[in-house]
């Protein structure tokens, strides 16, 4: 590309460099890196990021440097090749399911086939029976058919139950007519439908004999295996540019009386019997919501990652910019100071560091439980469920404990890890000033990707109702004299107990005080919302802030829980040594005591803590914390491990030359400094090289 | 298009329009009213006139603008800019005319700067003879400028800037010289291609006599410097001039790098109404003020406050509007099976997201106002060499101009999520709403870093007043005596009584943080760096402050015209701006003695009870602030309702996309079908 002269290559960034300033970070902190990454990813995680990472560097089609300059069709065009050439690597090297997931992570953009690899060969599998993944898994796992997922549409998001396209069974010929009655039945959102997938899993309303029985999933093909082309009474397409995710193609689907087998539903868990015409419940109305349940837990399990992303960018970035010398330095003193030390900017990065080992554990133990209870669901599978279900989204069925803690946790949690991500995420960017609007931060377009988890696999705010509806039914449980059979209704238990006696928790002094204040704080919480909705009859409409609050509560006193219980973990366990452990234990208190203050008033007015411990938490115990954390917060990063390459970002370099590459990117990759402009508003020439005339017909 | 099976498909009723009818139907808002309330001079008249010119030019057609890569949208930036200021030409258009054009085209114009920082600072720093010289140019655009004062390595401490201006006595001439890499120029607005006049802000050398090489260090002044060719538009020698690529958002605008090399320039190029150096002598004369320099810093900062309230306005209208349309479950306490869904903004979680910015809003354009007269008195002032004013003003921009513009950015970002999924959508239109707003919180001042001068004043003001000397210097020391006589031990307000107990507590809540942080920094010596929280408080209590009194104020404005009717909803308004915020800093209250423990627990209940009574009007207050779909450009906030209609037409027939047909199997390297491998050749050309 352009070439700037030589007094220009010349130059080099004022005072001390970006490479000095982090080397000096990192020689005067004592956190072992490696153990803590071990920790986190375990060595074989590790490595594996290594080997696969090798891979792709050498792979000119995975180059990054020309992603933001290109329109939404280029982008897709590029997109849809990365995709192809990973799938070939994948089959080339041999790799596994663990492998494929690290090297989307290290390219870090959606691909066409993304909903393919994920949710239509997970629902195949888990909701297909034998014949079916015969005959739809098999070809589906060699990229012949190549699928999504199609469950949201126009009209609805959240409320699956209010879904408008139908499959009607048709007794005479035993097939199903797919039909979309209206234009909000048009399915919506769904990844890799627009250009790319030939089938899809659709979401329909069953109809026999007249009677609706909810929504069911169908495998139907929609393009044609050779040509690609749409099928007939079928119309499909990509529903144009997002605020993120554009090298996606997110379509939408409409169908026209389309006519498919009864081999098409999926037939695991409820079917149509062919020869009576009846319909075949499934064990437990909830369990075709697995799906759902697994991906939320995934991204609980990703949040941590994907903030630390952020975190990682904006901390070293803070640590190599210098702005203003010390207002109370000494005269003499004349160097800047790094933005880093400004307990401004401390106080935004240091605690999201801290969360971001809360989510990563939090995340770690939910996946933990999702594995627990698709063993009991397979042992369930069979037996026959009750009829009742109550009206609202995704109700679950109350026959399992497990199920019902696992849904309610999923959802709570989804709701607090993605929204903590993304609210996180955007805090990031703006600590890092200016610069940190440049696409170069690495920060804006990955926020700009991860935003839609914020609303997608359940709004987050629609889905702490869920969790409110839950604790609702612990407590009455509770109330009515059961004894406690998990955690929730244990914390419950013990509120009742002790609630006349008072709390008094030692939340400045003993760790495991704040975990007990948080579970407190729930269960304080949990009753209140009981009061209002069972004592008062309040319209569960009018109840949905405090039941937001609720859940959001009891969702951070998981989290407390789960990095507490992390930490105290046999030392042998966590491989960490005495320092570093501790400087954990500071994480630790610095996510649960700036949370603990953000949320003052909830835990004045249950009691758990005094109006004066709160006071001592702001201005000392937290101001303290930053204070001793600040001399790790490099490594502490460092230990995340993200590759530069992965990372794509100027301001966030592992070797602190954020200035240089800023400098090296704007003047010798820009596409635009190959133009030059003729400015005057009387002239019509816009580019003087480089005339683009059809630019008018794009619009 | 070919017709298909799809054009005869209608949305589910109640369709979007219906319900919008019903809606609008239900509430006793007289609209117009509260258009004229809200715009004056003219605004509305001026809105309709120009859009009429835009809407009829397809240059402005802005459904596709989202497919378009970096250098196009440039491109199309700048075929807008020059065409709008032809139109100006042709239709003789005034400033605010000009602006008018401006804010409905809703591009980030390559042109901006010039219209704006560009002459401003030219007219108010050069002095007699260089404004002579250069506003013609400028008018006339032949004179094409950027102002050049951020840099690689400093923004927010412009002290720190590294760019040199050193003065060459035998010359008599200016050295324009980069001496590092961070000392590059950065994020310049219209200076990456656009430019070719550019108004550097450098440090100042000068010879501490007329032959030695010892210098002055003089701090950063302002130069008027040609850096481009006037015919090829190609860079001068001795300057390094680009755009510096991508951002998150402002695609249209290039903005620059810039590096000089020793490069020369006339003793004529320095700004000189304020300070100058003498050619003959080297002698350097200082303003009178050196605050003055930031003078039209301030001017921006007032434009960008009045800019927020269009901003959430606009949020909040497609918000409002779609949340109306938009349905999903039924009332979990009806027993009708067959009951229609809800509006999700009948869900107080929806609503709690979103009218408590909608009052605010209408709170953000009674501060703007306030501001903007007071600005105009304050120039005046400054015109006459009066600089007493400026700090008051400087000190309340900088704390106003970063809370504003966070409500407005994040407002935009919480009705964008509480649309659900559509909100992320093309169709929302909040994409390049977003994405351009969201330089606002980091731009002009970063919004963490200004709020310290702004806490510095009022810290300084407080001293002052405990000094108690003579006379109170200004409002705000005559405030903090006041407070420190007789607020502070009077009895919590009952602020559920009467509305001015409510503008009372944010006084004295203020009042009271201020003085805490005068406590720790004044007589606790505690560090500016361990205050630097605390700080942000202040200034941003301050500010809630001023838009809690300002928006009091205009419903007792006896002159306002507006009937009782209307009077009763703003004042509904004003009650959810208030407690809204007063709940969000509750403690902040308590601890000021400003409000009872008890009727802090009363608020959230009082808002919710607010937010139920603004609901059926909601509608009709948007529509108040008569956004048009033009400038909306967004298929959820049609004024008509048509959200689905509107959403498929976008996604089926205007999406270049969905115009390919591609190959998706992995075993071949074919991306477009019937191609071969023709396309991934194109892109690896590109890599």
């Amino acid at each position: 590309m352009t070439t700037p002269p030589q007094w220009v290559r010349d130059l080099k960034p004022s005072g001390p460099q970006g490479s000095e300033l982090l080397a000096h970070e990192r020689s005067k902190s004592s956190v072992n890196v490696d153990q803590l990454s071990t920790f986190l990813f375990t060595s074989e995680g590790l490595a594996r990021k290594r080997r696969v990472l090798k891979v792709l560097e050498n792979e000119k089609v995975f180059d990054k440097s020309q992603n933001y300059f290109a329109g939404r069709v280029d982008r897709f065009e590029t997109a849809l090749a990365r995709a192809k050439r990973l799938r070939q690597l994948a089959v080339r090297n041999g790799w596994s399911n663990d492998d494929r997931l690290i090297a989307n992570e290290l390219i870090s953009e959606p691909g066409p086939y993304g909903l393919h690899e994920s949710m239509f060969l997970i629902t195949l599998r888990d909701q297909g029976n034998a014949e079916q993944h015969e005959k739809f898994l098999k070809p589906a796992e060699q990229y012949k058919y190549i699928g999504c997922y199609a469950q949201t549409e126009l009209g609805h998001g959240s409320n699956v139950r209010g879904l408008e396209t139908t499959a009607t069974w048709n007794k005479e010929d035993q097939t199903f007519t797919i039909h979309s009655p209206y234009l909000t039945a048009s399915k919506w959102w769904i990844g890799s439908l627009g250009r790319t997938a030939n089938h899809a899993v659709v979401m329909a309303q069953l109809i026999i004999g007249g009677k609706s029985y909810g929504p069911h999933p169908f495998v139907v093909q929609i393009r044609d295996l050779n040509t690609h082309e749409t099928l007939e009474n079928i119309h499909v397409g990509d529903i144009g540019p997002k605020f993120g995710y554009n090298t996606m193609d997110n379509g939408y689907l409409l169908f026209n009386q389309v006519k498919v087998p009864h081999i098409s539903m999926l037939a695991r868990f409820s079917r149509v019997d062919p020869k009576t015409n009846q319909y075949v419940r499934p064990a437990s109305a909830s369990l075709i919501y697995g799906t759902l349940t697994w991906v939320r837990s995934t991204i609980v399990m990703q949040a941590g990652g994907v903030l630390a992303r952020g975190v990682t960018i904006a901390t070293r970035y803070c640590a190599v910019r210098r702005q203003f010398q010390d207002r109370d330095a000494q005269e003499g003193q004349k160097s800047e100071n790094q933005v880093i030390n400004y307990t401004t900017v401390q106080i935004r990065l240091l605690p999201l560091l801290a969360t971001t080992f809360a989510l990563h554990f939090t995340g770690k133990a939910m996946m933990e439980m999702y594995g627990a209870n698709q063993k009991k669901m397979s042992q369930d599978v069979g037996k026959v469920g009750g009829p009742e279900r109550g009206a609202g989204p995704e109700e679950t069925h109350s026959g399992s404990d497990l199920l019902a803690d696992l849904h309610a946790t999923s959802c709570g949690l989804k709701s607090l890890a993605s929204y903590t991500a993304v609210e996180g995420l955007e805090m990031c960017r703006r600590a890092c000033g200016g610069h940190g609007y440049s696409s170069f931060s690495g920060i804006g377009p990955w926020y700009a990707d991860y935003l839609p988890t914020a609303t997608w696999e359940g709004d987050n705010y629609m889905l702490t109702q869920q969790v409110a509806r839950y604790l609702l039914k612990s407590a009455r449980s509770v109330l009515k004299g059961n004894e406690p059979t998990n955690d929730t209704t244990f914390i419950l238990t013990n509120f009742l107990s002790r609630q006349d006696t008072g709390a008094a928790f030692d939340v400045l002094g003993n760790d495991a005080d704040i975990v007990a204040a948080f579970a407190w704080r729930s269960a304080f919480l949990t009753f209140e919302a009981l009061k209002h909705r069972d004592e008062q009859k309040r319209p569960w409409n009018s109840l949905l802030v405090d039941f937001y609050r609720l859940s959001r509560a009891h969702s951070q006193y998981m989290v407390v829980k789960n990095f507490y219980e992390t930490l105290q973990a046999s030392p042998s366990a966590t491989g960490l040594d005495a320092e570093t452990l501790a400087i954990m234990h500071k994480l630790f208190r610095l996510y649960s005591l700036h949370t603990l203050e953000s949320e003052a008033s909830e835990f004045y007015t249950s009691s758990a803590v005094t109006v004066r411990q709160i006071q001592l938490c702001r201005t000392n115990a937290v101001m303290r914390l930053l204070e001793e954390i600040r001399p790790h917060a490099v490594r502490l990063v460092d230990a995340w491990s993200f590759p530069d390459w992965q990372l794509d970002s100027s301001l966030g370099r592992y070797d602190g030359k954020v200035y240089e590459d800023m400098f090296y990117r704007a003047s010798e990759l820009n596409p635009l400094n190959k133009v030059v402009v003729d400015p005057y508003p009387d002239s019509k020439v816009l580019f003087k090289k480089n005339e683009a005339a059809a630019l008018k017909s794009k619009l | 298009m070919m017709p298909d099976f799809t054009d005869n498909l209608k949305p589910a009723s109640p369709t979007g329009p219906d319900i919008l009818n019903k809606e609008r139907s239900q509430s006793d808002v007289p609209v117009d009213q509260l258009a004229q309330h809200l715009f004056r001079d003219g605004f509305m008249e001026r809105q309709k006139r120009i859009l009429r010119v835009l809407e009829k030019d397809v240059l402005f057609v802005k459904v596709k603008q989202l497919n378009l890569s970096r250098p196009e949208r440039y491109q199309l930036g700048l075929a807008r800019a020059k065409k709008l200021r032809r139109y100006a030409d042709q239709y003789n258009w005034n400033n605010d005319e000009r602006s008018m054009s401006q804010y409905l085209c809703d591009d980030v114009s390559p042109f901006m700067v010039h219209d704006s920082m560009f002459i401003t600072t030219v007219r108010e720093q050069g002095d007699e003879q260089q404004r002579k010289y250069w506003l013609p140019k400028i008018e006339a655009s032949e004179a094409i400028g950027c102002y050049a004062q951020t840099e690689l390595g400093h923004g927010s401490n412009v002290r720190g800037i590294e760019c040199q201006a050193r003065f060459d006595p035998k010359t008599k001439q200016f050295v324009l010289h980069s001496p590092t890499l961070t000392s590059s120029k950065w994020w310049n607005g219209s200076m990456g291609r656009t430019a070719n006049h550019a108004i550097v802000v450098a440090q100042l050398l000068v010879p501490k006599a007329r032959d030695t090489t010892e210098y002055n260090s003089l701090g950063p002044h302002a130069f008027i410097v040609q850096i481009r060719d006037l015919k090829t538009h190609k860079e001068l020698p001795g300057i390094a001039v680009g755009d510096i690529n991508v951002k998150y958002g402002y695609a249209p605008m290039d903005n620059g790098y810039m590096l000089f090399d020793n490069y020369r320039i006339p003793h004529s190029a320095m700004l000189s109404n304020y300070s100058r150096v003498d050619p003959n002598t080297c002698t350097y004369s200082k303003p009178a003020n050196p605050a003055v320099v930031y003078g039209s810093l301030t001017a921006v900062r007032a434009a960008i406050i009045m800019h927020a309230r269009l901003i959430m306005a606009r949020a909040v209208t497609i918000a409002v509007r779609y949340t109306c349309v938009r349905r999903q479950f039924q009332d979990r306490d009806s027993n009708d099976p067959r009951a229609p869904e809800l509006s999700v903004l009948d869900y107080p979680t929806v609503q709690i997201r979103i009218l408590p910015l909608l009052a605010t809003a209408f709170a953000l354009h009674y501060t703007g106002a306030a501001m903007q007269a007071l600005y105009q008195t304050t120039r005046a002032q400054i015109d006459k060499g009066d600089f007493g004013k400026l700090a008051v003003l400087h000190a309340q921009s900088s704390g106003l101009k970063s809370l504003c513009t966070e409500l407005a950015a994040n407002s935009i970002e919480t009705c964008r999520r509480a649309m659900g999924g559509h909100g992320f959508g093309g169709g929302s239109g909040f994409i390049q709403l977003n994405h351009d707003y969201l330089s606002k919180p980091t731009v002009e001042g970063d919004n963490w870093m200004i709020t310290q001068q702004t806490a510095s004043y009022l810290i300084k003001r407080m001293a002052a007043a405990v000094a108690n000397k003579g006379k109170p210097q200004d409002e705000i020391e005559q405030a903090c005596r006041h407070w420190l006589q007789h607020e502070q031990k009077t009895a919590p307000l009952p602020v559920f009584e009467d509305d001015m107990m409510i503008v009372k507590a944010f006084h004295k809540r203020s009042r009271y943080l201020t003085y805490q942080a005068y406590v720790e920094r004044e007589v606790n010596k505690r560090s500016w760096n361990s205050l630097l929280i605390q700080l942000r408080k202040v200034s941003h209590a301050e500010s809630q402050s001023i838009l809690v009194t300002n928006f009091h104020n205009a419903l007792h404005d006896n002159n306002s015209g507006i009937s009782e009717n209307l009077k009763a909803h703003l004042q509904t308004l004003f009650q959810l701006f208030a407690m809204y915020t007063m709940d969000s800093d509750a403690r902040d209250f308590h601890k000021a003695g400003a409000v009872s423990d008890a009727d802090l627990d009363e608020l959230p209940a009082r808002i919710q009870e607010l937010m139920a009574q603004i609901r059926p009007h909601a509608v009709l207050l948007v529509d108040s602030w008569k956004i048009p779909d033009f400038l909306l450009d967004s298929a959820l906030g049609r004024y008509d309702g048509k959200v689905y209609e509107d959403l498929f037409n976008r996604a089926h027939r205007l999406n270049p996309l969905n115009e390919l047909t591609f190959n998706p199997y992995y075993k071949s390297d074919e991306i477009v079908m019937g191609r071969g491998d023709d396309e991934l050749k194109k892109i690896m050309a590109k890599l």
